[in-house]
């Protein structure tokens, strides 16, 4: 459906976009990963024409960008991308229009998607009135109205109460079902990883990791520990042969630079700690992501969210 | 193209349901009517109550004849007459007992005025006259012109001129002003031609104005909160901008519409025939490209706009340049045929003000309404051109707005 190739895109002096190349098939779901500033923003925007690339080339289904491929593309921005002041009904009409859908066919399927998504009382509202994540609703139902061949959503999944984040993982999920191709970006690595068939993630510019979750696992998998301790494990990773560590209260998942020094390290640490359990395991996505994106980033532990 | 229209409809539809453009439709005739009649009214309006006004005639000739040149020719609506004339002192009082009492009483407020008459009236032909409101030319000028024909009809029969036929040569002269044209003669003031023109170019002010305005809070909301990267990933920026300018110009199209209709029935009403329909059609014309010519250069100013401030800047700026033709206005009236206002006929950004003065007064020669007409059109495609460019790049430009070295760069990608 979709070839990115050797994209490249500089803004005076930073070079935003840098050879970047990826894909993606009909019914196929690809999560666009990388720390903020990476280049996801921009490579979406280049998808969509909304930007040329200044080098590489990009095509949808083997021909190049036209009029016609504006129509068959779903696109929800990072911010929504509504209008305040006007009526939610008819703004999801409005745009429909401009994807080439006649307006009763428009109002017909709004009328049902708000239904779908317990919106049908504020139809008559301006979009102002709506909470957030009611505005996000319908800033997806304005991407997938004209029901598009390609969707590309940019942080679907940022400020959705944990309901609508599996409203939207399921309607992500009917996407996958009927052939679409779906790209959407974000920083919740768990999403990615039960989500998507394939992942790129992106950091400065450039394509780091890319490939099917099974297989980057796998790549991955070798080197990976979890442990579950009490006690202050901060130290963990500072331990040798620890490559890099996510820790938390009681809990650490270690990349090891070997498998070779595991028992010494497990000696070690219960030495200083009370160990509950000490597993190899697959690494998270997570943990893949700050293994690529570095050392800079361990600070940043939350629920799984990086920013 | 159809895409271009829904931008158009969805641009013309929703702003014409706004508050603002309501308020701005009632509000602006309302300030014109309030600026250009109500003072007018108040100056032309009748007295209603008696005015004293003191004389020291000096002279003792000159108060019995303008007491009955007063009540002969000034009455007060209700039929009373409007001025009193009433002696300050006697004659035997000296110049300056007379000023003092007299400028008790204006203080006082018992006088409106006074007018001191010299003895030596009749070879000087020099008055005074003390208010405390010098500026009412009404006051003034009845009293200069009445004193003159008093002064002027006692002089003649000094001269031995019969009374009847001093005052026949001293009746005041009426002018009336025909406007010629190859329509025919046609009886019209000054006044209706200026204002004709004026209500013209008021009207092109206003329409760019507001659709100015519009179109760039329109470009500047669908910026701030990202619209645009929806929109322009939907429609061409072509269609896009043209959308625009065409659903906002049918917006200002329709407010100045409801206005030109209103003046249409008055002036019916008051069965005045100001304009024939070929200069109708010719200042139509003139008044389109004109506006198309602002709208692409606002498009090209507003778009690389992101805050609020800038937006009104930009706008305030260009007011300036619009209402500068204005202030042309009467200069034009007076000679439309002078080399500054040929010259500035060829600038394209005030050929429209400047042909929609000159038309209504003195149709300008064919050469000139062709060449001009063919430099606007080029340039209305000129500034569409590179305002489509800056546009492409500009609306989705943030936080700093572009330098000229940049723009030129993106006028030549």
């Amino acid at each position: 459906m979709l070839q990115v190739t050797h994209i490249r895109k500089q803004y005076s002096t930073v070079v935003a976009v840098d050879g970047i190349s990826l894909g993606v098939r009909r019914g196929e779901m690809l999560g666009l990963l990388g720390p903020n500033g990476a280049g996801k923003t921009t490579t979406i925007r280049m998808i969509l024409n909304i930007i040329r690339p200044d080098a590489g080339t990009i095509t949808y289904d083997d021909k190049p960008f036209s009029d016609a491929v504006r129509n068959i593309i779903g696109y929800l921005p990072e911010e929504r991308g509504l209008y305040r002041k006007n009526k939610l009904l008819n703004t999801i009409i409005y745009f429909a229009r401009l994807k080439g859908i006649p307006p009763d066919t428009a109002r017909a399927r709004a009328r049902e998607w708000l239904e779908r998504f317990d919106l049908s009382r504020y139809a008559d509202r301006k979009i102002e009135e709506l909470s957030k994540g009611n505005q996000q609703k319908v800033g997806f139902i304005i991407s997938i109205l004209h029901e598009p061949e390609l969707v590309i959503l940019d942080e679907p999944f940022s400020g959705l109460d944990p309901v609508n984040q599996i409203v939207l993982k399921d309607m992500l999920m009917e996407l996958r079902r009927q052939g679409r191709a779906v790209i959407f970006s974000t920083h919740q690595m768990d999403q990615a990883e039960k989500l998507c068939d394939t992942i790129c993630l992106i950091n400065k510019g450039k394509v780091v990791l890319e490939g099917s979750v099974p297989e980057i696992k796998s790549r991955y998998g070798r080197n990976t520990v979890q442990i579950m301790y009490d006690g202050d494990g901060s130290f963990v990773s500072q331990l040798p042969g620890v490559k890099s560590a996510d820790v938390y209260e009681n809990y650490a998942e270690l990349v090891l630079d070997s498998t070779n020094h595991q028992s010494e390290l497990l000696i070690e640490i219960a030495r200083r700690l009370n160990v509950r359990k000490f597993e190899h395991v697959e690494p998270s996505l997570n943990a893949i992501f700050l293994d690529l994106v570095g050392a800079d980033k361990k600070a940043n532990r939350g629920s799984g969210e990086l920013s | 193209m159809k895409k271009m229209f829904a931008v158009a409809r969805w641009e013309y539809v929703e702003k014409i349901k706004s508050k603002a453009f309501l308020i701005s439709l009632i509000l602006m005739p309302l300030i014109m009517v309030t600026l250009g009649v109500v003072p007018a009214m108040l100056a032309s309006r009748p007295d209603t109550d008696l005015r004293k006004i003191g004389i020291f005639d000096q002279s003792a000739e000159l108060f019995l004849p303008l007491c009955e040149f007063l009540d002969g020719h000034y009455k007060l609506p209700g039929g009373g007459p409007n001025y009193d004339l009433v002696p300050i002192g006697d004659t035997m009082n000296t110049l300056d007992q007379a000023r003092n009492l007299a400028d008790a009483l204006v203080l006082a407020h018992e006088i409106e005025g006074y007018v001191i008459v010299p003895r030596t009236i009749m070879r000087d032909s020099s008055v005074e006259y003390r208010s405390e409101n010098v500026g009412n030319t009404r006051i003034t000028g009845r009293l200069t012109s009445a004193i003159r024909d008093i002064l002027v009809q006692r002089k003649l029969r000094q001269h031995g001129v019969d009374p009847v036929f001093a005052r026949e040569i001293t009746s005041p002269l009426e002018m009336k002003t025909i406007k010629v044209s190859k329509a025919g003669a046609q009886e019209s003031g000054f006044m209706e031609v200026f204002f004709t023109a004026y209500i013209f170019i008021m009207m092109l002010l206003f329409l760019v104005m507001t659709s100015g305005q519009l179109l760039v809070r329109s470009m500047l909301e669908e910026k701030s909160n990202r619209v645009i990267e929806v929109l322009v990933s939907s429609c061409s920026t072509t269609d896009l901008m043209a959308g625009k300018i065409l659903g906002l110009s049918g917006l200002g199209l329709t407010q100045v519409g409801i206005w030109a209709l209103i003046a249409a029935v008055v002036i019916v009403q008051l069965g005045l025939t100001i304009i024939s329909l070929p200069t109708l059609l010719l200042t139509l014309v003139y008044f389109v490209l004109g506006y198309l010519l602002y709208a692409g250069i606002f498009v090209a100013l507003g778009s690389p706009v992101s805050t609020e401030q800038e937006a009104q800047q930009i706008t305030s700026y260009f007011t300036i340049l619009l209402v500068l033709p204005i202030a042309l206005a009467i200069p034009v009236m007076q000679n439309p045929d002078s080399a500054l206002v040929t010259v500035l006929t060829y600038i394209p950004l005030v050929t429209p003000t400047m042909m929609v003065l000159r038309i209504p007064i003195n149709m300008p020669s064919a050469l000139e309404i062709v060449t001009t007409i063919a430099l606007l059109v080029v340039s209305v495609i000129g500034v569409m051109w590179a305002g489509g460019k800056i546009f492409r790049t500009a609306i989705l430009m943030y936080g700093k707005r572009p330098t000229i070295p940049e723009l030129v760069r993106l006028l030549r990608s």
